[in-house]
């Protein structure tokens, strides 16, 4: 505080900046509450994604089962060959949520007819497709739960970023400017304050005089 | 006196039949239903299964034990049939138990486009067909180029020569193909070779009728259907699938009625039906092979049944293992 110039020049130039800081702390308020209600809806999405994913999944583990079971070990397992060279495909792009870049997973499909996949036909069962299929969605289910959950974790960060501003801005920043505004005024009028005694004084020297 | 043909084929029928009621009946699957897996594992200790248990139990255990034991024991029984044959029997025999051969030949083809070990390949690999388990061993040591180049003037060739230019799924599907091709086209006396005709064109009608379904059920195109059905079939000939292939799926239902494997009542879902239909055939087999016991089709309806025990044993395996209830696993055997 003793490096601050108690001037008039420095006092406006604080109220200037004290002016900001509590603009910018409503917007950061504001921007928090936004990314907040973004998450909540995000975590609905989130919630919706994770349940198909688990049902999926729980799906394509009886649907192998069957396969196995029916069509036996050896036989998946060699079919299983055959697919394991095709990993899904899929680009990622970004999009902003209120100044927070997330990525958008665009997936091609993985799955696929019967005449796509990579056995022929003759050779399996419909239980294999049923089994192949089931895997196919949950490979989409997982990149659709990805995308989600990257999402949140980046909307997370950055509203835990906003939260820390905010509050620096709310308990520090602007109640550090606003007791150097008090202490410049209080300079200030004191300054004044003696300038007018002074001024009585010779005032009062003169008379004598 | 009784033909020469006669003979072999009283003695080779002799022989399935006594291996033949050896397989367990359909109140041996309702009791082992109601056992647990290691009890199941038990009763098949005591069985024919017993040697092929013991052999993999070092390797293996819970159901893949069961599963690998069942296919070496199915090799096996193959491998007996055709050493217990001779004369016209083994010709027909020996050509049908190809299919063993183009099933080691896909999975050495997948095997080796994945770069995988070839200590797993052979784990997948059934050798009870033309080719010995040293020369699927050797194919195994070469790349798929070579194994073509060395396949070059049989059957395969045609199907292998796609390689690279074609998908797998077609290549798979040609090797099939060629496998029925050539079945169909063993020739010994005119009665054996009929009556073997006659039973692959079956096979081929089941198989083209479940290609059709499934492909339809798919939303294919009638080409895409065509250009995977096997030609040749019994009832179900080429025009007969195109016919089918341009139909929708409720249509082929009703279009079906009348042909030798229908006899669906209601299509719930496909997988259901596949058993529906082998059922069917099974039935079919049975009729056919009462109406001529001294021909190849008695031993060829044990590789079937055999083939189906084996099916239902693993599916029991599996179910019970992983506490499927019993309504399940039984909608999934064929039991007769």
């Amino acid at each position: 505080m003793a490096e601050v110039q108690p001037t008039r020049m420095e006092l406006i130039k604080l109220r200037r900046r004290i002016r900001m800081a509590v603009r910018g702390h409503s917007l950061l308020k504001m921007k928090r509450d936004g990314l907040i209600m973004e998450f909540r809806e995000l975590l609905e999405e989130a919630k919706v994604a994770i349940q198909k994913m688990v049902e999926n999944y729980n799906k394509a583990q009886q649907k192998l089962l069957i396969a196995m079971a029916v069509d036996g070990f050896p036989a998946l397992r060699s079919i299983a060959l055959s697919c394991c060279r095709i990993p899904p495909s899929f680009t990622v792009k970004k999009k902003s949520i209120m100044g927070v870049v997330v990525p958008v997973i665009k997936r091609e499909k993985v799955a696929r007819r019967a005449i796509e996949k990579p056995y022929g036909i003759l050779s399996t069962s419909v239980r294999v497709d049923e089994a192949v299929t089931a895997y196919e969605e949950l490979v989409d289910s997982i990149l659709e739960v990805a995308e989600i959950e990257t999402t949140i974790r980046k909307l997370l960060e950055e509203i835990e970023r906003t939260k820390r501003r905010v509050n620096a801005l709310e308990y520090r920043v602007i109640p550090r400017m606003k007791e150097l505004e008090r202490f410049i005024t209080f300079k200030l009028e004191e300054m004044d304050r003696e300038n007018i005694i002074r001024l009585k004084k010779l005032k009062m020297k003169k008379a004598k005089r | 006196m009784i033909s020469r043909t006669k003979a072999a084929y009283a003695y080779i029928v002799a022989r399935t039949k006594v291996m033949k009621s050896r397989l367990l009946k359909a109140e041996d699957f309702r009791k082992l239903l109601n056992m647990s897996f290691d009890e199941i594992m038990r009763f098949l200790e005591e069985t024919e299964y017993k040697k092929e248990i013991d052999e993999m139990a070092y390797k293996y255990s819970g159901p893949k034990l069961l599963d690998y034991a069942l296919f070496s024991n199915l090799a096996k029984t193959h491998r007996k049939i055709y050493s217990v044959s001779f004369g016209d029997a083994k010709i027909l025999i020996g050509n049908y138990l190809r299919r063993c051969d183009v099933w080691n030949l896909i999975n050495i083809i997948r095997g080796k486009n994945a770069n995988l070990p070839a200590e797993m390949i052979e784990e997948t690999l059934i050798p009870a067909g033309e080719f010995s388990l040293e020369e699927l061993r050797s194919m195994l040591s070469k790349e798929i180029g070579e194994i073509a180049k060395e396949l070059e003037g049989t059957i395969y060739s045609e199907a292998l020569s796609k390689i690279g230019s074609a998908p797998m799924s077609v290549v798979e599907d040609e090797l099939w193909k060629s496998y029925y091709k050539a079945v169909l086209s063993v020739k010994t006396n005119d009665f054996e070779s009929r009556v073997f005709t006659h039973f692959v064109k079956m096979e081929i009608d089941l198989r083209n009728i479940k290609t059709i379904l499934r492909l339809k059920a798919e939303g294919d195109t009638v080409e895409e259907i065509i250009a995977r059905v096997i030609p040749g079939g019994y009832e179900l000939t080429e025009d007969e699938a195109r016919k089918l292939a341009t139909m929708s799926f409720e249509e082929i239902t009703k279009a079906l009625e009348g042909f030798w494997f229908w006899k669906v009542t209601s299509v719930q879902d496909l997988s259901r039906l596949e058993i529906e239909l082998d059922k069917n055939w099974i039935e079919a087999i049975a009729k056919r092979a009462g109406k001529y016991p001294l021909s190849v089709l008695p031993v060829l309806q044990y590789i079937v049944l055999k083939r189906v025990e084996v099916d239902n044993l693993r599916i029991l395996g599996w179910g019970k293992y992983h506490n499927i209830p019993n309504e399940e696993i039984e909608k999934e055997m064929v039991i007769l």
